[in-house]
């Protein structure tokens, strides 16, 4: 039997099923089974609202499920020798999908910032204007790609650092499978005009509560698992990623409280208003930064670089002095977004004053992991994938720093609804969590299909400049066209006048708009090479691992292109 | 439990102080809890190793 | 109780609850009095509320992610107050579930639009806003002209809205689709009510210029021709600190 065999292949699908207990084949189908009706209710009640299209969806993605379950339902239970191995199936998929997501994403990222440059760019449908593409885009990039990273390794770092196998089959298909449901319906969402209209909580109350349950099942698995550790000590990565489930959690149930029109209606209005629900909104929309694009990539560093540079990170007690920096210290900084609007002044103290200190325990962890490197360096330089944990580390403490620096009242007088924070937040989200990303990426890949390197190292190589020039260019691009924008709105004349329309400001942004854009298909190139070499380091053949006593065939040739 | 401002202003000026210190000072003692040292330094070593498998 | 801390140690349950309470703190405190101290929002007499036709005109809004390009908060700065109009108050949004404060300005803040410009400039600014401003990158909107209203449901919308809180009475949550209706329609049967529920100071006309049929251009346009005149609280504090200057 073929171990390492494509998930998306009849063949792997197959085998994947086959791996599940009889029990747990047919927990799948009475789940499944349960979430289709739960489709079918949706589309009765909804008929001509999107939220019955939604139903009609989540009926079809159920059914086409059942179907894959039933291929492999009579396929002979699976030998109890797989208790013996982790149980790495889910990582799999999931890391398949997260690179389709960030193909998805960025490929709607560079679209977006080409309308800006070129208004006309699309088609003369709803569903293809620029304010209905943008949430499609941030959603797919931070939680269709970010997400589903984080929930592959998650599932992965817990097992080893745990030395203990993931609880049962089913639970880590249900969360994998089920996030991906509310990705796709938040996606579609979108197209149709179904948004709450809270940045980064734009999914509707449906969707919300789907995602509620999904995530306590995801915490079960973290539980259940850390019960069954070796080690007394939980490992430090295994931190990050807690504080990423639980914190999460909670802001994303206060966030979304909402009263729906109706059952049959995806509309809903929140239960906050005005000045409160822009606080919560924004402790929310600052701490989904802190705790799903930080802390769970945290993790990842932690894990993935140390085993990467072949080093134990520099400074465990650091690591750890850091976590509880970090999670104590990020929740009071969200009225940072809030400085100067009609959010009472305290308040707004408070969050520019957080905002600082939490610079320590940022560089804490940028420095704990450069520090690792010391000694390595030679490394850093032949192996690319860990010039992008290292380069990763680089944008985190440069991020850091500079979102300490833009909560600084006087400069964010200047900066605020200017393109310098889309910058920041790219200089984030390119530089800090699609590195890391891609680097832990690449050193998974050939772990889990036990292949002995990736398919072509050279292509790694091309990636990471592409991924590299590209987040230069785009945030270059936008600290210009940003404080530009920002003192030609404050710029007098000797009249004492201002001296530029808003449209005068808009013109002014054009040519950077266009560097924007050239900078983000870069980085989407990047992506595709990337999706490219691992669809083929997951084609190529299995080297001969030395326990698998499974797979009798010598691995023929090394991979092409080293 | 009458939240003013000067009840939240009170707060933070006082026990929210406290409160920062008294966690700062209870990580650091874990952290450099003797008897912890050597879980930590297992811990930092231990992913590292490269057997591959759960341990029961 | 050694066996009660190794269970605690194992589920590690001692470790999630401190990452609960130390997470939740900074929220709390900042989040919490704002909901119970009297002076976070401002009291004032005159806050009217939106009429069904806004209320689904700012569905619209939310709907195409307008608020992904323009601001509704014109912060406490001297350059902003000049280009844009009296700073926002907090009571200006005291009704807006959820707000629509925006955190970038790819265009300008839409917070006082309201009759700056009029509903045939609105129209044709949307239909292709670079037929009036020919340098601007808004997208095109031409299928909101196209688009029939749904307005069977504004009462449901409006119950929902006074669940979270907004004190529509029974009479508009019952005359709601009336309601909407009449306020783009000034010459038809239902303009009259509308006005007796929601003040003599409500908008009534054919919004997108046709006063035949009721499209989403009527309700975005209702609602952009409101937006900041829910009270003039804003203005008359402004008026107040001129002589001081």
């Amino acid at each position: 039997m073929r171990v390492g065999v494509l998930c998306s292949t009849k063949w792997g699908t197959l085998d994947m099923v086959a791996q599940l207990t009889t029990g747990e084949r047919q927990l799948a189908i009475v789940v499944l089974s349960l979430v289709a009706l739960l489709g079918l209710a949706m589309a009765a009640a909804g008929r001509a609202d999107p939220i019955g299209v939604h139903g009609f969806i989540v009926l079809a993605i159920c059914c086409g499920l059942i179907f894959v379950v039933l291929g492999a339902y009579y396929a002979p239970e699976p030998s109890p020798e797989r208790l013996e191995h982790y149980y790495d199936d889910p990582s799999k998929v999931g890391i398949v999908l997260t690179m389709a997501w960030a193909v998805v994403g960025m490929f709607l990222g560079v679209w977006v910032a080409s309308l800006l440059a070129w208004p006309d760019l699309t088609f003369d449908a709803a569903w293809a204007s620029f304010g209905r593409l943008r949430p499609a885009h941030t959603s797919a990039v931070i939680f269709g790609f970010g997400g589903n990273a984080l929930i592959a390794t998650s599932f992965h770092v817990l097992q080893r650092t745990s030395r203990a196998r993931l609880p049962d089959q089913f639970s880590p298909w249900f969360v994998l499978i089920g996030y991906n449901l509310f990705c796709v319906v938040a996606a579609t969402g979108y197209f149709m005009g179904v948004t709450q209209s809270k940045e980064y909580a734009e999914p509707e109350w449906y969707a919300d509560i789907w995602l509620v349950v999904v995530w306590v099942t995801y915490f079960a698995i973290y539980i259940r698992t850390l019960a069954r550790r070796k080690e007394p000590h939980i490992y430090v990565a295994n931190w990050y990623y807690m504080a990423f489930i639980l914190v999460v959690a909670i802001l994303h149930i206060v966030n979304n409280l909402a009263v729906p029109v109706s059952f049959g209606h995806a509309k809903s209005y929140s239960v906050f208003s005005g000045v409160q629900d822009a606080m919560v909104q924004w402790w929310y929309g600052h701490n989904a930064v802190a705790f799903f694009l930080t802390a769970g990539f945290l993790g990842m560093m932690y894990y993935y670089l140390p085993k990467r540079a072949g080093r134990p990170i520099y400074s465990y007690r650091l690591s750890i002095i850091s976590f509880w920096g970090i999670t104590f210290m990020y929740m009071w900084a969200g009225s940072h977004h809030l400085l100067y609007t009609a959010l009472p002044q305290w308040v707004q103290t408070l969050g520019m004053t957080f905002s600082l200190i939490l610079l320590v325990p940022s560089w804490a962890s940028a420095g704990n992991a450069l520090a690792t490197l010391n000694g390595a360096w030679h490394k850093v330089r032949d192996d690319a994938t860990l010039r992008f944990m290292m380069a990763a580390a680089v944008f985190y403490g440069l991020t850091t720093f500079e979102g300490s620096f833009l909560a600084i009242r006087p400069v964010n007088s200047l900066s605020h609804y200017t393109d310098w924070t889309v910058g920041h937040v790219h200089a984030g989200a390119l530089g800090w969590v699609a590195l890391i990303t891609f680097g832990s990426i690449y050193c998974i890949v050939p772990w889990l299909w036990k292949r002995e390197r990736m398919y072509s190292a050279r292509l790694v190589e091309v990636h990471f400049w592409l991924a590299i020039i590209g987040t230069v260019i785009y945030v270059f691009a936008m600290w210009n066209s940003g404080i530009i924008q920002g003192l030609m709105w404050r710029t007098y004349n000797e009249n004492g006048t201002l001296t530029y329309s808003f449209v005068e400001s808009m013109v002014a942004m054009h040519p950077y708009y266009i560097a924007r854009a050239f900078g983000g298909l870069l980085f989407l190139m990047g992506a595709i090479v990337g999706s490219y070499n691992i669809w083929m380091t997951i084609r190529g053949e299995a080297e001969v691992a030395p326990e698998s006593a499974d797979l009798p065939e010598p691995r023929l040739a090394s991979a092409p292109g080293e | 439990m009458n939240f003013d401002h000067d009840t939240v202003v009170g707060f933070t000026k006082s026990w929210g102080l406290f409160y920062l210190i008294a966690m700062a000072v209870g990580v650091l003692i874990y952290v450099f809890w003797p008897s912890n040292l050597e879980r930590f330094h297992a811990a930092k070593k231990n992913i590292l190793d490269e057997d591959d498998k759960p341990w029961k | 109780m050694a066996e009660f801390h190794r269970k605690i140690e194992r589920n590690a349950m001692g470790f999630v609850l401190a990452i609960v309470v130390v997470a939740s703190i900074g929220g709390f405190v900042e989040i919490a009095p704002l909901f119970t101290i009297d002076d976070t929002v401002e009291n004032v007499q005159d806050m009217r509320l939106y009429t069904p036709l806004e209320q689904a005109g700012r569905d619209i809004y939310t709907r195409e992610g307008c608020y992904a390009c323009h601001s509704q908060m014109i912060r406490t700065l001297r350059d902003e107050v000049e280009r844009y109009g009296p700073y926002s108050l907090a009571v200006e949004s005291k009704y807006d579930h959820p707000m629509l404060w925006g955190s970038k300005r790819t265009g300008p803040d839409l917070a006082r639009i309201g009759g700056k410009y009029s509903d045939a400039w609105q129209v044709a600014h949307l239909i292709n806003p670079r037929d009036v401003v020919p340098e601007s990158v808004m997208p095109k909107y031409g299928w909101l002209q196209r688009n029939a209203l749904r307005i069977d449901d504004l009462g449901e919308h409006l119950a929902a809205l006074r669940d979270v809180g907004v004190p529509y009475t029974d009479d508009m949550i019952a005359n709601a689709t009336q309601d909407a209706l009449g306020q783009a329609a000034p010459d038809g049967d239902f303009a009259a009510g509308v006005v007796k529920r929601y003040g003599q100071a409500t908008q009534v006309r054919a919004f997108d210029g046709d006063p035949g049929t009721i499209t989403e251009m009527d309700a975005l346009v209702a609602y952009l021709q409101i937006m900041g005149h829910l009270t003039d609280a804003a203005y008359k504090q402004a008026a107040a600190a001129e002589p001081a200057k």
